[in-house]
């Protein structure tokens, strides 16, 4: 959030993706026919299960290993991920909520101004790669925070984050 | 060196000559040496008069394998493997560098990263094919050649971003700066695709303009260069008159596309303005973009200041505003869109709230009378409010759950004490018309208080009759729970032990259903998902067949997906699936053919016949074997009896469904070879296979037999294709049977 600016720059966290370990094995068929808002992929062989009040598709598989997308923030991706934890011990299953992780969380900010990609990769060129045969934004990354940023010309920037460096701040 | 001083004189003058292998003192003339060891280069004379030099090429890195080889042997034998790889790389890229018509330098300079790529390990894990393509495109943007990356995936017919994938992360391993492709480049080449004759300079040069105009009305940046190309070319096309009318008018017809790429519009507008008839399908072929994007490009054109110039205007002068990009410019107008939607949401609430405070007057009548509810359902009321405020407005929820919390904690305990009678309460009021739980839940809003929006409750509870009234108090509940659940999280323990602080279990129950709902889902879900379960089945089913017949073979992977075969007739289906196969050339096609051409003519089957294919192994082994004896022999005659066979055959072969198809067709073939043999009254027979057996002549029974019986047991792996092209065999020859039995 850049307050110095007379207008604020509103960056907006979209998304978080978070895993975690039931630590057991999870039956898959039972969790899809015992469930409410869940959707069975045998072929791929994981059940995506959607939570409503924080907004959380989760996408379980049968060794006990979770992955939760779609949250708003760090916190309500943990809440998300214990609630389906909670969830699935109601169900039976010796569920122990471990290695809890925030694997990426995603960021929408937007820049009053435009942005000139071709001068702007000149600028930064190792750093920032612009493809425009590829995808329509030039790539800047920062790699000691790990993070990803695409500047597209209209000024909107998308920055995704690796979960590694959120822990100091998680900690903290 | 003895060579340096002599022994005789002690001279250090010595003379060593090359050409006869002698060391000589030039003091005293004494021979040192005799017969030295040269390195000359030798030559020999080939075929032809050719003279080429002796000697081998050895590697300059790694070992080298012992040179007894020979001269003449192929030549990546006896080369390392670091040596082998950099060799077919360079005939690929020698390959793929033709077609795109690149000149040896560049082929050399991406040799050049393609060594660099192959010495940092880059290519494992990665198809040497995109490998190559990377480096050649990597060559082509350094060079400043007009490939573009589609012309790279076309040849190769590879996806375009996977190849994308690839080159970017070479550019980055190899630290190489691929400079910006600038879509002027790229014009000259589509405009000599769109074959303009005498006039393509001009109309490049035009949409050269055209394209440099685009690019400071910022409408190239993000955009794939060859769509703008391809704009740029359309509008030069017609340029009939010159009357400043007619061309504005040109301009802006053409301007009714927008592509994402800026030289296809270029071109399009240069050759609309010259006068050429390019249709937009013509320069979609050549450059590669579709309609919507170039018609799109066009637009966008259209809305700069530009298009409003007149041809012979736009090649003088040039404008000096500069345009804001488009899709800036769009979302400005989407925000403003938003913005007046949020206003009018605004004034809406508060024509609403108005109503709602008469409301509330009501309500508070009615509230009397039901007073105990009013703990429950004060929770309740607040939970509804955000519903109702999603369905309105925005505004106004930020208020709501500051006010939903505060009024929550009193109500928590109400809650956790009374849960289980409130359960029961719902159920009972869930089962009484809806008209009453509309009513309870207007009273429950009466208590949440005059600031809310009640009005459109009205209208939400309007709608909630015709939902399930269980849907309805799950969502209370659950909002009831998950705001109960808002409270700040603790770090869980490390043992892994689930911290419940702020779950609500009441909510979670929510999530599973109770033992009738379980069963209608396990019915529904059955039934969705019969098809893959009938193939687990199956699966399951074969693997234990096989594992009973010793064949079963761990970890059987997924064979190669094969395409079904689409034929009109059995005979084309048999006939593609063979030359899919690549079946061996000892069989008889025509027969094949006319195999089921008969077949078709007949009747049905016999059950006799099939009856008779009891003991089908042997019975086909041997038939296998003799017809593979007899194929040669076959005669046309009585083609009747071969339908026959073809028919008798089939049913046999259906037994064996798990075998090839190339043993299917031999199979069918044997059987008509067979049944010329063997009268009509096999059919009819129950087991005619003994006499089969011995009215034919056996050349060498047992081992055969019991090699071909080994090998239908191999071949057991079934492959569903195979089985349409035998049933459709078998299918006919019941026909076939039917017939011929008497």
């Amino acid at each position: 959030m850049d307050s110095s600016n007379d207008e604020a720059l509103d960056i907006i966290v979209t998304n978080v993706v978070a895993t975690f370990r039931t630590r057991c094995h999870l039956n898959l068929r039972t969790i899809a026919l015992e469930g409410t808002n869940v959707i069975y992929k045998p072929e791929v062989g994981k059940v995506l299960m959607k939570l409503r009040k924080p907004t959380i598709t989760a996408s379980i598989w049968s060794s006990g290993k979770i992955i939760c997308t779609g949250a708003t923030s760090e916190d309500e991706a943990k809440l998300g991920a214990r609630r389906l934890a909670r969830c699935l011990q109601k169900l039976g299953f010796k569920v122990r909520f471990s290695a809890f992780r925030v694997v990426n969380v995603l960021a929408v900010c937007s820049m009053p101004f435009a942005v000139h990609l071709i001068d702007f990769t000149k600028n930064n060129r190792p750093i920032a790669s612009y493809e425009p045969e590829l995808h329509p934004a030039a790539t800047y990354r920062i790699k000691n925070l790990k993070a990803t940023i695409q500047v597209f010309s209209t000024g909107s920037l998308t920055v995704t984050v690796r979960g590694s460096a959120l822990k100091w701040k998680l900690q903290s | 060196m003895s060579s340096r001083v002599c022994r005789t004189c002690g001279g250090a003058d010595i003379d060593v000559d090359q050409a006869r292998g002698s060391a000589v003192c030039t003091g005293c003339g004494s021979v040192l040496e005799d017969n030295i060891i040269v390195s000359e280069v030798q030559f020999v004379e080939g075929s032809g008069g050719v003279s080429s030099a002796v000697g081998q090429f050895v590697s300059a890195d790694g070992p080298v394998k012992a040179p007894l080889l020979g001269s003449g042997f192929h030549t990546t034998v006896g080369k390392e493997s670091r040596a082998q790889t950099l060799q077919s790389g360079k005939r690929q890229i020698q390959q793929l560098g033709s077609q795109l018509q690149l000149n040896q330098h560049c082929l050399d300079t991406a040799f050049n990263f393609f060594k660099m790529v192959v010495s940092k390990h880059l290519t494992r894990g990665r198809k040497t094919e995109h490998v190559i393509a990377a480096c050649l495109y990597l060559v082509c943007r350094t060079e400043g050649t007009p490939h573009m990356l589609l012309d790279l995936s076309d040849l190769l017919q590879v996806n375009v971003y996977i190849l994308g994938k690839t080159f970017l992360l070479l550019a980055r391993e190899l630290c190489i700066n691929a400079p910006a492709i600038d879509p002027c480049l790229y014009i000259p080449r589509f405009a000599h695709m769109l074959e303009f004759g005498a006039k393509t300079h001009e109309v490049s040069m035009t949409a050269l303009r055209l394209v440099q105009r685009m690019k400071r009305d910022w409408m190239h940046t993000g955009r794939r260069p060859s769509g703008l190309c391809g704009a740029g070319t359309t509008l030069l096309l017609p340029r009939q008159q010159q009357k400043s009318t007619t061309e504005q008018d040109c301009l802006h017809q053409t301007n009714n596309m927008l592509s994402p790429t800026l030289p296809p519009t270029a071109l399009l507008v240069a050759a609309r303005m010259h006068k050429f008839r390019r249709t937009v399908k013509d320069v979609i072929s050549v450059v590669k973009v579709c309609q919507t994007t170039l018609r799109k490009r066009l637009t966008e054109f259209e809305d700069t200041p530009t298009s409003q110039l007149t041809i012979d205007e736009f090649m003088r002068v040039d404008l000096e505003q500069e345009c804001d990009p488009p899709s800036f410019t769009a979302a400005q107008h989407k925000a403003k869109m938003q913005q007046l939607e949020q206003e009018l949401a605004r004034k809406l609430d508060e024509v609403e709230g108005e109503i709602s405070c008469y409301k509330d007057e009501i309500e508070t009548e009615l509230e009397k009378s039901r007073p105990k509810l009013r703990g429950i359902y004060a929770a309740y009321a607040k939970e509804i409010d955000p519903e109702d405020v999603d369905g309105l407005s925005s505004t106004s929820e930020p208020e709501e759950p500051e006010v939903e919390d505060a009024e929550l904690q009193a109500t928590t305990q109400h809650l956790t004490q009374d849960f289980l009678c409130q359960v029961i309460q719902e159920e009972d009021v869930r089962g009484k018309k809806t008209d009453d739980s509309k009513q309870e839940e207007e009273t429950e809003k009466e208590v949440a208080g005059p600031q809310r929006l009640l009005a459109p409750l009205a209208v939400i509870l309007g709608k909630l009759p015709s939902t399930p009234g269980l849907n309805l108090q799950q969502t209370f509940q659950t909002f009831n729970k998950s705001e109960t659940g808002r409270k700040p999280d603790d770090d869980e323990s490390e043992s892994g032990e689930l911290d419940l602080d702020g779950i609500d279990d009441q909510e979670i129950d929510k999530y599973i259903l109770n033992d009738k709902e379980v069963q209608v889902k396990t019915e529904l879900w059955m039934k969705q998902n019969a098809e893959y379960l009938k193939e687990q089945k199956e699966k399951e089913e074969r693997i234990k067949k096989e594992k009973e017949q010793g064949t079963y073979k761990e970890k059987k992977k997924k064979c190669k997906k094969r395409e079904q075969i689409e034929a009109l007739t059995a005979g084309e289906a048999i006939e593609k699936m063979l030359e899919k196969k690549k079946i061996s050339s000892k069989i008889n096609y025509d027969v094949l053919r006319d195999l089921n051409s008969r077949g078709t003519g007949s009747g049905g089957g016999s059950s006799p016949s099939k009856a008779s294919s009891d003991p089908p192994n042997s019975n086909t082994a041997t038939r296998k074997r003799l017809s593979r004896h007899r194929r040669r022999r076959k005669t046309s005659d009585a083609n009747q009896d071969l339908a026959a066979n073809a028919s008798i055959m089939g049913k046999r072969f259906r037994r064996l469904i798990s075998t090839k198809k190339k043993k299917t067709a031999s199979q069918v073939e044997n059987s008509v070879t067979m049944t010329t043999q063997i009268t009509t009254e096999t059919a009819s027979e129950p087991t005619p296979d003994p006499e089969l057996d011995t009215s034919s002549t056996p050349t060498a029974p047992p081992p055969t037999v019991v090699e071909e019986e080994e090998e239908e047991e191999e071949e057991v792996e079934v492959e569903e294709e195979c089985v349409s092209a035998l049933q459709l065999v078998g299918d006919y020859g019941c026909e076939v049977e039917e017939e011929e039995v008497f």
